[in-house]
This record gives structure tokens, C-alpha cells and sequence, in this order.
């Protein structure tokens, strides 16, 4: 078979399963968002409604409202939390020997494990009574010894913010200590013998060099944090309330446990508009070492 | 201070502070390994010391617990994903590596982000079609929608590799009068078959650990173990020294598959981004 032809035939398998499992649904998906879409009710679809959907959850929503405000606060905080520690542990942890490359493996660890169960084993850290973590703060911060940490709207927030955090952190740790190694020593050598003091060294030669790393892990961990769903579920279901219920886990809720459909396509939609510009941004930077 | 001094106080420093942080990373886990081995008295107390027991892991396995059953579902969706994903992107990641071909930057880049699409859109319109087609609750089912969240990363990956790939090998063999079909089955395959091993057990990984499909798609029949999770959760609270015992039988097999391919753990993830 001459190549030209069989070039195609190689990657049609390959777009098929991609058609059928991303952009299908993606579309099907749009196209439910304008149907009333309620499956409780017979002949799902029901009827064209416009773009009744998306007025409905911008006017008259406040849980929409608080489930965008929830996914926003958690996607910055969880963001710069992760990427500065990471970036310091990474600093700590390039220069390589048995302990820092025992660590390093160790990392891989954490991101090994399903995030439904980071859920759960972090609700199991957090228990009032016999938490490990509880029983920590409750001895070095004393006014929170009495709290329970997740039947309080804020600090049950905080809780999932760590726990993003501690499950996120290895991975970008591990990204930015190859994109550390990947800086040329001989100008950070240099820079050491004219006297520049470790912080200069840092700040004018190491972190320009790493932009392009550190952009690609702010735009991963901004789409993860972004689409978080199953650690949520699985520590606090949303609650105490709706204080740390995310889009996806409203999604699934008006989805999933109300019927709506047609609903909660509406919402998923407006949550593709900001992936869509934040994998645009990705692609570019995979395109570009290319 | 002298420089050396100095050099040596800030070496303790960082030593110190590594120890803390690989100890923050790791309590979690070790909490979950000793809760399994507790009895359900002492799991609900502070205890460091205590007479471990392996009871937890007979009993999750009894009914009505039955993780057997769970384990059989994710081993053969997470199996079965990976054996229809990886042969179907290696076709797709040796013709993006090898050949230009027309619309390969838009391909590449739908690829790359059916990845981000969030899990939750992905999946309303499957629930709607398996509800009609009858495939809600079955392992068919959730195999298909798994392959959405695998198949970029195993392009992505393997196309890595066959990128590593010197071309001189190849060539050399069509000038000897090989097809491109018989270069592809001696030559390349052979030597990109270490990689097709990594993509393969970390789509495993991934689809092992996938979560929201499997809560929306099933509820009896095709449980996986993520979601077998929620069934010990008892009128009197969690049990936790069950739900350790089931963590620790989801997350050791993939701590050991993880290490295995730990080398390649980041260029997968980052899908080439960063090397």
C-alpha cells in the first residue's frame, strides 16, 4: 500500500474513538443544553427551549452563582498554593543524591492514588474524634481544637483546598525539577564565582528560564482544578451546604439527581468556554518545542 | 559564620525541610495502612501502637461487601481499556510521528483536548444513550466512555517514543525492499515496545482510578472498586477500618505500576509539553 493512503488509514481508528468519545458528546451535549431535557419525564428530550437554560441559571440561580464563585476561589487558591510549593520543592530537591532522589520517587506515590480516595482518607484526617490531622491543629492553633473542621462551611473549604493541594503537588514538583534540569549550569556557575548572592541567582537566571515550565503547569493544574469533582464527592459531597459544592459537582447534582438534563448541559457548557481557551493556550506551548 | 559553616548550616536546613515535606506526603498513606490493619475498636482511637489484625481484608471481600467482585469489574474495564487503546493510538502516534499529513496540527490538537473536555459534559449525553440502549450498569459501557479519557494520553505518549526512534533503521530497510506495513511490524514495533508497555499501564492507572463515569454509569452490576468505596458507609458513620482495607487493595497495585514506569510518569501527564 503506498504511504499516502496508508498515512490515513493509521489514525482513522484513532479519530473515530475520538469523535465518538469526545466531540460527539460535546456536541449532543450543546444540543440538549436548548431542550427542556428532564428524564424523570417521558419522550426525553421533550421540547426546543432556547436559550432558556443559560438565562435560567444566570437569573435565577443562586446556587449556579455560588458553584462558579466555589470552582473560582478554588481554582486560584489551589493554583498558586501548588505551583509556589512545588516550585520550592523542586529547588530542593534537583540537586539529586540518595535522600532528595528517595523523595523523588516517593512523589510518585501520591499521584498514584485515586483521587476519590485522597477524598476519603483526608475526611478520615479531618475527623473530630480521632483525626489525625484534627487532633494536629487542635494542638497548635488551640481555638480550632473544639471544630469540626467539616461541618464548618470555611474550613471545610480548606480541607479541600489542602487536599487538592497535597494531591497535586508531587506532580508539579516532579515537572519542575526536570524543567530545572533542563536550565544550563554554566551561566548559574558563573553568575556564583562574579558573587551573585543565591537569591540573584534565582531571580534573574533560574526563573526566567523557567517561564515555559511554570506556564505549562499553571494551565494543567488551572483545567484540573477547574474540572474537580471526585475528591470533593468523596470528602465533603459539596457540603457543609453548597460551600464547596464546584460546577462539575453541580453539574452532576442537577444532572444526576434532579433529571435535569437539558439543565445542567446548559451549565457544563458555560464550564467548556474557559477549557477551550486554556487548552488553546496548552496547545501552544506543546507546538511550540516541536 | 565561615563559608563553610555557612554552607553546612544551610545543608541541615534543607535536609530538614525535605524530611518535613516527604513526611506531610506520606501520612496519609501510612495513616490508611495502619487503619487497615486495626481492629474497628482501635481505629477509632489515636493509637500509634496497637495488635494488628488482618481481619479487615477477609471481611471486605464477605458479603455484603463482596469487593471481589468490584476488583474482577476494574481490573477487566481498566484491562480492556487499555488493550483496545493502546493498539489504536500506536497506528495513530507512528502516522503523526512519521508522515505529514493534512490537518495535523487541528488533529493533534483535538487530541490533546478531549483531555481537558471535564469529564461531567463528556458523559450526560452517554448516560442518556446507554439508558436507551440498555448498556447503563454494564461493563461494555463503561469500557467505551473510558476510552475518551485513555486515548489521548496513549497518542501522546507512544508518539514520544516513536519520535525517539532513529529513522535510518527504517529507511534502510525499505531500500532493502521492505514494505512500510513489514517496517512497521519488524522494526518499529520491536523497538518502541518498552514504551507501548509504560502507555499501557499508565492508561491502566488512569482508567483504574477513573471516578465519575463509573458513579454515573453503574450502580450494581459493573461497580468499581473508587466507587465500591461508598459502601462502607454504615447507619452508625464510616467504617473505617474497612474503607482503609479496600484503599489500601485500590492503591497498592498502582504504587507498584507507578514505580514501574516512574521514569516516564511526567512526560506522560504533561503529554510532551514538558521532557
Amino acid at each position: 500500500m503506498r504511504d499516502n493512503k496508508l498515512k490515513y488509514i493509521l489514525v482513522l481508528p484513532a479519530i473515530i474513538v475520538v469523535f465518538a468519545t469526545a466531540v460527539w458528546p460535546l456536541i449532543e451535549s450543546l444540543r440538549l443544553s436548548f431542550t427542556v431535557g428532564r428524564l424523570t419525564k417521558p419522550n426525553f428530550p421533550q421540547g426546543y427551549l432556547g436559550w432558556e437554560n443559560y438565562t435560567w441559571a444566570f437569573m435565577e440561580e443562586p446556587a449556579f452563582w455560588n458553584s462558579v464563585e466555589v470552582t473560582v476561589l478554588y481554582t486560584l487558591i489551589t493554583v498558586i498554593l501548588t505551583t509556589l510549593i512545588a516550585l520550592g520543592l523542586a529547588m530542593l530537591l534537583a540537586p539529586g543524591g540518595r535522600l532528595r532522589g528517595g523523595v523523588q520517587t516517593l512523589l510518585i506515590l501520591p499521584f498514584a492514588m485515586s483521587p476519590a480516595l485522597i477524598g476519603v482518607s483526608f475526611r478520615f484526617m479531618f475527623n473530630p474524634e480521632f483525626g489525625l490531622f484534627d487532633a494536629f491543629f487542635g494542638v497548635v492553633i488551640p481555638p480550632l481544637a473544639e471544630i469540626s473542621w467539616l461541618s464548618d462551611p470555611t474550613l471545610a473549604f480548606v480541607v479541600c483546598v489542602m487536599a487538592d493541594v497535597w494531591g497535586w503537588i508531587p506532580f508539579l514538583t516532579l515537572v519542575l525539577i526536570g524543567g530545572l534540569a533542563s536550565i544550563p549550569q554554566d551561566t548559574i556557575e558563573a553568575a556564583q564565582v562574579d558573587g551573585a548572592s543565591s537569591w540573584r541567582v534565582f531571580k534573574d537566571i533560574t526563573l526566567p528560564q523557567l517561564v515555559p515550565v511554570l506556564a505549562v503547569v499553571l494551565i494543567l493544574k488551572a483545567i484540573f482544578s477547574l474540572k474537580t469533582f471526585d475528591q470533593i464527592y468523596m470528602l465533603t459531597n459539596g457540603g457543609p451546604g453548597t460551600a464547596t459544592q464546584t460546577l462539575s459537582h453541580y453539574i452532576y447534582f442537577s444532572g444526576m439527581k434532579y433529571g435535569q438534563i437539558g439543565y445542567s448541559a446548559s451549565v457544563a457548557w458555560v464550564m467548556v468556554i474557559p477549557m477551550i481557551l486554556l487548552t488553546f493556550l496548552y496547545a501552544r506551548y506543546v507546538f511550540q518545542k516541536r | 559564620m565561615t563559608g563553610k559553616q555557612r554552607k553546612q548550616f544551610w545543608n541541615v536546613i534543607q535536609i530538614t525541610l525535605i524530611l518535613i515535606a516527604a513526611f506531610i506526603m506520606l501520612i496519609p498513606i501510612i495513616w490508611i495502612f495502619l487503619a487497615a490493619f486495626k481492629t474497628h475498636v482501635d481505629v477509632y482511637q489515636l493509637k500509634l501502637f496497637f495488635t494488628p489484625t488482618l481481619e479487615n481484608f477477609g471481611t471486605v471481600f464477605d458479603a455484603p461487601y463482596n469487593l471481589g467482585n468490584k476488583l474482577i469489574n476494574s481490573t477487566i474495564v481498566a484491562g480492556v481499556t487499555v488493550l483496545f487503546a493502546i493498539p489504536i493510538a500506536t497506528c495513530a502516534a507512528y502516522s503523526f510521528s512519521r508522515f505529514r499529513l493534512r490537518f495535523e496540527t487541528s488533529m493533534l490538537v483535538m487530541i490533546l483536548a478531549t483531555q481537558f473536555v471535564p469529564a461531567v459534559v463528556i458523559i450526560l449525553p452517554f448516560f442518556v444513550m446507554f439508558r436507551d440502549l440498555g448498556l447503563l450498569d454494564t461493563r461494555l459501557g463503561l469500557i467505551m466512555v473510558n476510552l475518551a479519557i485513555v486515548m489521548p494520553f496513549a497518542i501522546w505518549m507512544i508518539k514520544g517514543f516513536i519520535d525517539g526512534i532513529p529513522l535510518e533503521t527504517e529507511e534502510a530497510a525499505m531500500v532493502d525492499g521492505s514494505t512500510r506495513v513489514q517496517v512497521i511490524r519488524n522494526i518499529v514495533l520491536p523497538m518502541a515496545a518498552p514504551g507501548l508497555f509504560t502507555a499501557g499501564i499508565f492508561c491502566f492507572i488512569i482508567a483504574w482510578n477513573e471516578f465519575l463515569f463509573a458513579l454515573i454509569l453503574t450502580n450494581k452490576d459493573a461497580v468499581t472498586l473508587p466507587i465500591g468505596l461508598a459502601l462502607f458507609k454504615a447507619e452508625e458513620g464510616d467504617l473505617w477500618n474497612l474503607l482503609s482495607a479496600a484503599g489500601i487493595i485500590i492503591m497498592l497495585p498502582m504504587f507498584i505500576l507507578a514505580l514501574i514506569i516512574r521514569k516516564y510518569f511526567v512526560q506522560g501527564m504533561t503529554m510532551g509539553a514538558v521532557r
